[in-house]
């Protein structure tokens, strides 16, 4: 019988799932505990009072890191420097790696050649000349100081130059001898034909940007501009030992990523499968 | 580095445009082309090629972002290597590294290999079960450092509470040094997500036909794996480990959030067992105040993986030839 050999097969992956899936519950049940019930003997996978065993679930650790934890204001910020760096960065990319697709162009081929060289650079080695670069253009402990610094990465134009090298040239021949321009054929042409890449690369770059955590926290003194990792760090350090609060903060950091996951998973692990990028 | 499915596909160079020139538009072209790239390149040349080679100048001299820097020569490296009273903890984040590296990689990808065959095995819910395993990479590190910091709680933690159900006492994971890094490679093969996909992909790729073949021979699911499946997922395991290690000698975001105490404080772990290379780099830089020292380090690691990475170009070009 072919699915009673796979019975030990689920049973291993309900395991693995669960080994994955649970440090999650756990957050979002902590989160939403009154302290006096997070700390017992026997971990509680649910927010249930500790004397009653009733289930007692509160918001007031959200309240609390949202308000006075300034993660509510962290939060805003996360969004507003997504929402500017992703498409910016993702206009950027697509714009060079189109040029160095599809224009023929002298010396195209070698400056292509030198990027992707720079690529190897791990990036610690260039974070200290960074900030420095970011502080003498005036952007340090700002918020254009998360955005500037970002806003191109050579991953992304190869990936996206590598699937333009795919779309047909005949399409863009045609409009040519119409008298399109390049612009006009980028927009009308390529980018229509291009929206499975330019979507991976969009998801892929507003997960890495909404989790990134080293570039804020050199660049960025002032606890108002912090991003939401950056704030859930600083929340980490000083309501150390309530657990509750920071498990709140965790997981207003974690459920936009994994909404977004959720609802693009497809396209993601095309992408992932494809291109073997981090994010 | 390109991964191996995408290296496998025969990429569409054949020389794009050339066909779509024509007479007259070149020069205009040219002009459109260098007002595309623009943008991308003063990033280039602003935010990767001048830091490299300001990285670089700095690793020569005494600096922090506010003096000018003082041209030592190789004082900084020859220190770094040599001068354990200057910088005591140096080694000790070389072994940190290692270890961590030695123990995490190689968990990670059997963590990624055997979910990625348990998911390739099944058909109803493969979705679900892949998104599942997948979710812990795509969490930020604030968040997964905050998270295990509360899982391997000594008193309350989950970790402890689950061990204790085999019998196992509790431990105090991130406050015995002997047991951070492995603490550290758990967490780390905990987030095998993105690894696993790339095997799963891998797994997509092996032609049916050959696997057919091996069962009508009569192999066993062990000898099928040992023979056909593994050997075709060299080239892919082969990338896993390479981008692997590459990763795990940057190791930092992580150990940070779970090493840094009340206040600024950050110590990398009880006796420096999790003070990884870039933490230790980071503490020079920000909270000593070495910029150059951190330059030199950051110039150390950079040298330490292009060999990495001009070996393992060498090794592809045997295994091709």
């Amino acid at each position: 019988m072919k699915s009673a050999r796979l019975i030990p097969v689920y049973i291993c992956l309900v395991v693995l799932a669960l080994i994955s899936i649970v440090p999650f519950l756990w957050m979002l049940s902590t989160s939403f505990k009154h302290g006096s019930d997070v700390y017992t003997k026997v971990p509680n996978l649910l927010p249930v009072d500790k004397k009653t065993g009733e289930f007692a679930p509160t918001t007031e650790n959200y309240d609390y890191v949202l308000q006075i934890g300034g993660l509510g204001k962290a939060f805003v910020n996360s969004v507003w420097v997504c929402l500017i760096l992703v498409p910016a960065k993702l206009l950027v990319d697509a714009l060079a790696a189109y040029a160095f697709a599809r224009i023929p162009f002298p010396g195209r081929d070698k400056i292509f050649a030198v990027l992707l060289a720079g690529m190897m650079i791990p990036t610690i080695t260039l974070l200290v000349p960074r900030i420095f670069v970011t502080q003498s253009i005036g952007l340090f402990d700002s918020q254009w100081g998360l955005i500037v610094p970002n806003v191109a990465s050579v991953l992304d134009i190869f990936l996206l130059r590598q699937f333009f090298l795919s779309i047909p040239s005949e399409l863009e021949e045609a409009a040519l001898i119409d008298g399109a321009g390049r612009m006009q054929i980028f927009w009308r042409v390529i980018v229509p034909l291009s929206v499975p890449v330019l979507s991976v690369v969009t998801i892929t770059s507003f997960i890495f940007h909404w989790n990134d955590l080293v570039w804020p926290l050199v660049v960025l003194n002032d606890p108002d501009k912090y991003t939401l990792p950056l704030a859930l760090q600083q929340l980490t350090q000083t309501e150390s030992g309530r657990a509750y609060y920071i498990m709140a903060g965790a997981t207003l950091a974690v459920v936009p990523v994994i909404a977004v996951v959720m609802i693009f998973q497809r396209r993601i692990m095309q992408g992932i499968a494809f291109t073997g990028l981090k994010t | 580095m390109v991964s191996p499915v995408l290296a496998d596909k025969p990429t569409a160079t054949t020389e794009p445009g050339r066909h779509s020139r024509r007479p007259g538009r070149g020069r205009r072209d040219h002009l459109v082309a260098w007002l595309l790239i623009t943008p991308a390149l003063i990033y280039f040349v602003g935010f990767l090629l001048y830091p490299a080679l300001a990285a670089l100048y700095y690793s020569f001299t005494d600096w922090n972002l506010r003096t000018t820097p003082d041209w030592v020569g190789l004082a900084n490296y020859k220190d770094l290597l040599f001068d354990d009273a200057k910088y005591p903890h140096f080694w000790q984040s070389i072994k940190v590294t290692l270890q961590y590296t030695i123990i995490a990689v190689p968990l990670t990808m059997v963590a990624a290999l055997v979910q990625a065959l348990l998911i390739n095995a099944i058909r109803r819910g493969s979705n679900l079960f892949r998104l599942l395993l997948f979710l812990p990479v795509v969490t930020a590190e604030a968040a997964v450092g905050a998270i295990w910091r509360w899982l391997y709680d000594p008193q309350y933690g989950l970790v402890n509470a689950v061990i204790g159900l085999v019998g196992i006492p509790k431990q105090n994971w991130l406050n015995t040094p002997e047991l951070v890094i492995p603490a550290l490679a758990f967490i780390a093969a905990w987030q095998c997500g993105i690894s696993m996909i790339i095997y799963l992909a891998g797994l997509k790729g092996i032609p049916s036909s050959i696997t057919e073949a091996a069962i009508i021979d009569g192999a066993n699911p062990w000898q099928r794996f040992r023979r056909v499946t593994f050997p075709m997922l060299r080239p892919t395991t082969f990338y896993l480990l390479v981008t692997g290690v590459i990763a795990a000698l940057q190791v930092f975001g992580l150990v940070y959030v779970i090493f840094s105490g009340r206040g600024q404080s950050v110590t990398g772990g009880p006796e420096q067992s999790g003070l990884t290379y870039v933490l230790h780099l980071y503490l020079y830089a920000f909270r000593y105040d070495a910029m150059g020292a951190a330059c030199a380090m950051s110039f150390i690691l950079f040298v330490f993986i292009m060999i990495i990475t001009v070996l393992q170009f060498k090794f592809v070009k045997q295994e091709a030839s």
